[in-house]
């Protein structure tokens, strides 16, 4: 249904969530607010008083009342039933007819042909001197429903709890510093440059760098791990991250509309506002079933009404449709959706789409993409092999030349060796090569650093045994890079990158919930065989195009029911998008990744065993929720035509069911926070190991490596 | 009539526990600038419409234990069936027994009890209903009462008990309304003059509203627990007879 707020069209699945939202929302008139609760308030107490009346009628106490009083009590109800049924029917009539005119026949017309049918028999009745009326079932109905509906629509408030801090911080302001003057606006109105003040406990509003102050931060809801961020002049901010105790001044690197932060929001509120294949599948049954109950109610009064007085065959045929009102198969997906959604959103994990979740839950294969997946993505140094030469004169004419390089074996070479405190040669005359490396001059002779095919084009000889070396180590999965000067090869340094710290544990907690991994990976395959073997992946698949990782995945996908692809997203886009889920973990700059089905923090890897739990939590909710909620109705529904379930009782029970249905959903509140698969000491050894990855080595690297930086022997001259 | 005299007046001291619980909302409510009928007006609503729940709740009890108790005006059969005594007694004694618990914590005594009374739903429903106080309509302050009714409230709880046991929707339903108008002039007071006790005297009210629970908790216990000729009780308050 559609209605007009503060002048803005908003569209509501049902008249309780409308009346919930205006309740809950801030953004309107307090008494428009209240007048919705008016409306339920001055109908209970009507409906309270025609209930009073009925209840004396049908007790002991008016048993052989006086003909005469009784057309008296008969007509006081009927002038307390008319403005219920006007007040409480209205909304479900406008839902009728509003429906209709779309060609759509939804529950509401259940409710209403029922009420209608009670209603004016009774009237009917009164006028014509009858002994039976039935107020109490037309107005009690709808205040069942009412209430019902009211009930659940705080249960779907609270549903997005999760997301309020979310969503309600998308239409925060900001405060621009113009000169002196500061000026408080829509954070959409900020443009990039623009300079932005923050106070402590501010939201950081948009995406940016410190200009002056320092405070820590609180990047949970971005990067998924509640941790305080120390920032001053220079640090980069992200919108949405809570400044803490300092004031910040900021320059906006992003338009308001255009951060992260409202990325986030964005496709938050776009996986809400869709519906899964549940949820598709419910409004069609519901959307089929509708039509059917109404001429099974038609049926039942004919059937009846054969031989029962009519009064009494359109009762039932009243509970019939009552009972039918598939309420809760409307609610059953939608509410543990949302719940598993904010969740999600909770820790920084990011669903596109309300699938997701469903799918996730019968996923039995998960394939990895390998580099910037399973691993940092990032080179280590991980050894240098020379011969006659010393390790300090390798790195230090080797990081000469690489710290001019932005190559990302050049930064980890750099890298190394400030890491060791070796102070690079200062070289002239520095010349990238493309495609093969770096050279330039150093102590009045030249020196270079890259592959064989650099050091071949220099006519520079490769000692056989660092030949022979590098051929071992590239072999293994390694990147070699060659060191020379003085016209000849000296040493020979190997790269690699190390698998993520959490992801045997993760790899391990998800084998152990059933779920099966496999590596699709461009790399070569001793590269990836070594990573795969670290992280506990047996079946692995390397040297594969783009197109080649999606055909192999088509293949999987054929072997098993569901594959869930998880990559980092810079070179997955087709895999992800042709996998039944894709998963994009990693960088936080890929947020907004269209592939992806579910997108994960910057350091998220380790949640995917909890997501795992949640989807399943999720799916077993809505299962449980459907099969009550048709179970329920297909039962209730036998009673009612067989004239065995009164009609208030029947409204009742409907709500009821609902409620639990609600009720049901809200335990998924209650599922455990995640827990990294490495306890938290853990990850800060290996992170200060990774940190200092010199001297870490060769637990990282296993032994395939055959010197490594911490043993320097070999290589001191 | 003496038995719901008794009713009027436990109402009456309840009223002081009322005021506590429930006086902040009346005074809420406040004076209407349009003068003092106005103000009236907008406070005889918000107890009617508290007077109202209270007589449904009082129905509806005396009405499941009519169910329970008696075939008489309902068409379902009896859960009791055959054992009509035994269902009356059981009902008594249950009412006895939950009307001498919420006497006792009006003493001061069994606080876990009273706390899971007032804290279920309570605060949520209460925050729901904030916007009502302040609006504008006329027909605000009898929603307003009609919600405040059904706040969880042991007091209530206690009556709707007693209705119950009365085993008939128009004793259920007078007795809740005896109670309901009991709670009428202090409440009443409280929209026009503000707080009128101190928490002294609200404690000594409170006290003397659980000697009377007390004092019909027991007359129930004892209908449910003495031989009939014994039942003293309610001959002696000429009460309602089931």
């Amino acid at each position: 249904m559609e209605r007009r707020l503060d002048g803005e069209a908003c569209t509501f699945c049902c008249y309780g969530c409308c009346i919930a939202f205006q309740v809950k929302s801030g953004r309107h008139e307090e008494w428009e607010a209240a007048w919705l609760l008016i409306q339920l308030g001055v109908g209970g107490f009507l409906s309270m008083n025609i209930m009073m009346f009925s209840l004396l009628l049908y007790s002991d106490a008016f048993t052989g009342v006086d003909a005469g009083v009784l057309p008296w009590i008969h007509f006081l109800l009927w002038i307390f039933a008319t403005p219920a049924v006007v007040l409480l029917g209205g909304p479900y009539l406008r839902e009728m007819w509003l429906n209709g005119m779309q060609g759509r026949v939804t529950s509401s017309a259940l409710i209403v042909l029922g009420v209608a049918a009670a209603y004016l028999y009774s009237a009917f009745a009164v006028f014509e001197g009858s002994t039976h009326v039935y107020f109490d079932t037309a107005v009690m109905v709808l205040m069942l429903f009412t209430v019902g509906r009211y009930l659940e629509a705080v249960g779907r408030a609270r549903a997005a709890r999760d997301l309020e801090p979310l969503l309600a911080a998308e239409s925060e302001s900001a405060t621009v510093v113009d000169g002196a003057a500061e000026i408080r606006g829509p954070v959409r109105e900020v443009s990039a440059g623009m300079l932005v003040r923050v106070r402590p406990g501010e939201r950081i509003p948009v995406d940016g760098v410190v200009v002056e102050g320092e405070s820590n931060t609180d990047e949970a809801v971005i990067t998924g791990e509640s941790r305080q961020v120390t920032k001053g002049a220079g640090s980069k901010v992200i919108a949405g991250s809570i400044n803490i105790d300092g004031p910040l001044l900021i320059q906006s690197s992003a338009d308001g509309t255009a951060t992260r932060w409202a990325r986030i929001c964005r496709s938050v509120r776009e996986a809400l506002g869709r519906r899964s294949p549940t949820q598709r599948l419910a409004d069609r049954v519901v959307g089929v079933s509708v039509p059917l109950v109404l001429a099974l109610g038609g049926l039942t009064i004919v059937y009846w009404a054969q031989s029962l007085p009519f009064d009494r065959a359109l009762l039932i045929g009243l509970s019939v449709l009552v009972v039918a009102c598939p309420c809760a198969v409307g609610l059953a997906a939608p509410m543990a959706t949302s719940l598993g959604i904010g969740r999600l959103a909770r820790h920084g994990c990011l669903v596109r789409d309300p699938g997701v979740l469903e799918t996730l839950a019968r996923v039995r294969l998960l394939a990895f993409d390998k580099t910037g997946t399973l691993t940092a993505g990032k080179a280590r140094l991980v050894g240098v092999y020379g011969e006659e030469v010393g390790f300090d004169q390798v790195l230090a004419r080797a990081a000469g030349l690489e710290r001019l390089s932005e190559h990302g074996l050049a930064q980890a070479i750099t890298a190394a060796a400030a890491q060791r405190d070796i102070t690079p040669l200062v070289t002239s005359d520095v010349r990238t090569v493309p495609g093969r490396g770096i050279r330039g001059s150093a102590e009045g002779r030249p020196v270079a650093a890259g592959n064989g095919r650099l050091m071949n084009d220099l006519g520079w000889p490769l000692p056989p045994s660092l030949a022979e070396r590098a051929r071992s180590l590239e072999a293994s999965g390694h990147s070699v890079v060659y060191v020379g000067w003085g016209e000849r090869v000296h040493a020979v340094l190997s790269l690699d990158d190390s698998p993520l710290p959490e992801a045997q544990a993760a790899i391990a907690a998800l084998r152990k919930r059933g779920l099966d991994a496999t590596l699709l990976t461009g790399d070569l395959a001793q590269a990836a065989e070594r990573i795969a073997a670290l992280v506990g992946i047996k079946d692995v698949q390397a040297g594969l195009s783009p197109e080649a990782k999606r055909l192999a995945l088509d293949r999987l996908r054929h072997d098993h029911v569901s594959v869930a692809m998880v990559g980092d997203g810079l070179n997955d886009g087709p895999v992800l998008a042709a996998a039944d889920i894709g998963i994009a973990v990693g960088s936080a700059t890929d947020l907004a990744r269209e592939t992806a089905g579910l997108v994960l923090p910057a350091d998220g890897f380790w949640m995917l065993p909890w997501i795992v739990d949640v989807a399943r939590a999720v799916r077993r909710t809505i299962l449980a929720n459907l099969m009550w909620a048709f179970g329920y109705n297909l039962v209730a529904l036998t009673f009612a035509a067989f004239g065995l379930l009164q009609p208030i009782l029947a409204a009742a029970v409907m709500a009821g069911s609902s409620i639990l249905v609600v009720v049901n959903s809200l335990r998924l509140e209650r599922l455990p926070d995640p827990v990294p698969a490495l306890m938290p000491a853990q990850r800060s050894d290996i992170n200060v190991e990774r940190t200092h990855n010199v001297s870490g080595i060769s637990a990282m690297a296993g032994p395939a490596v055959g010197h490594d930086l911490a043993t320097r022997g070999p290589l001191d001259p | 009539m003496f038995y719901y005299l008794v009713i009027f007046a436990a109402g009456f001291a309840g009223s002081f526990h009322c005021i506590g619980m429930c006086g902040g909302f009346a005074c809420a409510l406040g004076r209407d600038q349009r003068g003092g009928g106005a103000t009236l007006l907008r406070h005889l609503l918000y107890n009617t419409g508290r007077l109202t729940t209270y007589c449904f709740l009082g129905g509806l009890a005396g009405a499941v234990g009519q169910v329970i108790c008696t075939t008489q005006g309902v068409a379902a059969a009896p859960l009791f069936n055959g054992s009509l005594d035994i269902a009356q007694r059981i009902l008594a004694i249950v009412a006895g027994l939950l009307m001498i618990a919420m006497a006792l914590q009006f003493f001061g005594l069994l606080q876990v009890f009273h706390r899971l009374a007032i804290g279920f739903g309570g605060s949520t429903f209460a925050l729901s209903l904030r916007s009502l106080v302040t609006a504008r309509s006329s027909a605000a302050p009898l929603a307003f009462g009609v919600f405040n009714g059904f706040l969880p409230c042991p007091l209530v709880y206690a009556f709707a008990a007693q209705a119950a046991s009365t085993a008939g929707a128009l004793p259920g339903f007078l007795v809740m309304a005896w109670f309901g108008l009991g709670t009428f002039p202090a409440m009443l007071m409280m929209g026009g003059v503000g707080r009128i006790l101190g928490p002294a005297g609200r404690r000594r009210g409170v006290r003397l509203a659980g000697g009377f629970i007390l004092f019909l908790g027991l007359i129930t216990l004892g209908r449910g627990l003495l031989p009939s000729h014994a039942h003293i009780g309610l001959a002696w308050l000429g009460g309602h007879s089931t």
